[in-house]
């Protein structure tokens, strides 16, 4: 992590040096700017294993992590959308006590914000011990409370489990 | 005026009858959290309205409005929720 | 090769494709404002769409001028978004049910009842413990 944004930041310079005090032979635009910290952020990247091996492996699940995050966004809104236009409700609103894996406070963070912008779900408090996680959540399949644990469990605390560990 | 000007114009439209609506949820509300809420969703409505607006008159100068805005939403909507919480203990 | 190009055209169209969604999903929330039953389910209908309709209205203004500086507050205002709509929500909902605010008469509590007959506990220790100061 700490490896990440001493990257992020050198990236940021460098594409920012290179078009204010460089001799820049491409258009000063959105598209190559963004072309050249990512140009600058792989050659980083690249020569990471020598120093830092975990974060060669770190960073492709970091990205497949976030494209699964808004694939869930994405069919999030459209199933309250679909919700909210038809008449009837097709919803069973369920508080699920879900208990946590996850130990320290940044990933307890992390999950609370996640499973919030996930489908049709809020999570509402945290137990003082820090071992159980309360979730509203909207849509229970054939009143089957373990299997949205399950999803959850193997969706998104596994992978970040895989990121933070 | 050009199609793009016009969907811009109408884009403008929907956000300001989305601002009516939460003003009658703001406005019925039937518990204090229920207005917390709509206070939130109005400021995300101001940001798209100050976006989209940017847009249409191309003056680069009004993002910066919209960046103050987020964080002073925020912030206003937490220190409700954290007042709230302390006043009924 | 791309000399006869307009990319002002092409610009224009994919901005106003993705204001036109992103609109599209603020309004759905705020008609789920008005219609749903429950406060917390209000709650989190409108999280999520208000959030992915201002990103997406976002990045369209961010494509349509094609600037670095410009592109770099749009992405600012986005990861402000992202990392702060859920934070309020979690705090909303959690004072919520720290002043009782009742759920929807068809919600399952069953695995909330323990935290709930805690919490009123306390709660009812707590004015136990002002009541002999006022």
């Amino acid at each position: 992590m700490k490896t990440f944004i001493v990257h992020f930041l050198i990236a940021f310079f460098g594409s920012y040096v290179y078009f204010q005090y460089g001799d820049p032979v491409l258009p000063y635009n959105a598209i190559w700017a963004v072309a050249v910290w990512v140009i600058i952020m792989f050659i980083l990247w690249l020569s990471s294993p020598s120093y830092h091996r975990s974060y060669f492996h770190k960073l492709p699940k970091a990205f497949t992590f976030i494209l699964f995050f808004l694939k869930e966004l994405v069919i999030a809104n459209l199933k309250v959308a679909y919700d909210i236009l038809t008449p009837n409700y097709r919803m069973k609103p369920t508080v699920i006590a879900l208990p946590l894996s996850v130990t320290t406070d940044m990933e307890i963070t992390l999950l609370a914000g996640i499973i919030t912008l996930t489908p049709g779900s809020l999570s509402v408090d945290v137990s003082p011990d820090c071992k159980v996680l309360y979730v509203h959540t909207l849509y229970v399949k054939h009143n089957d409370v373990e299997l949205v644990k399950h999803e959850i469990k193997h969706g998104f605390e596994r992978r970040l489990m895989e990121l933070t560990r | 005026m050009s199609l793009f000007s016009f969907t811009l114009i109408f884009a403008m439209a929907a956000l300001s009858i989305c601002l009516v609506m939460t003003a009658i949820r703001f406005a019925i509300g039937p518990t204090l959290p229920d207005r917390i809420t709509a206070f939130d969703l109005f400021v995300a409505n101001v940001i798209g309205i100050v976006a989209i607006y940017t847009e249409l008159t191309g003056n680069e100068d009004f993002i910066d409005v919209a960046i103050i805005l987020s964080l002073f939403g925020f912030l206003g909507s937490i220190s409700f929720a954290y007042y709230l919480m302390k006043s009924t203990r | 090769m791309f000399e006869n190009v307009n990319f002002l055209l092409i610009r224009e169209i994919i901005s106003s494709v993705l204001i036109i969604i992103g609109v599209m999903f603020m309004l759905i929330s705020t008609i789920g404002l008005l219609r749903f039953p429950d406060f917390y389910i209000r709650m989190s209908a409108i999280t999520k769409g208000a959030t992915l309709g201002l990103g997406l209205i976002l990045s369209g203004m961010g494509i349509y001028f094609n600037e670095p500086d410009m592109f770099l507050k749009v992405v600012l205002i986005i990861c402000f978004t992202f990392i702060t709509s859920p934070v309020a929500a979690h705090v909303i909902g959690r004072t919520a049910v720290r002043n009782k605010i009742p759920f929807w008469d068809r919600t399952n509590l069953e695995e909330f009842k323990d935290y709930m007959h805690n919490e009123h506990q306390f709660h009812r220790d707590h004015e136990k413990d002002n009541r002999p100061n006022k």
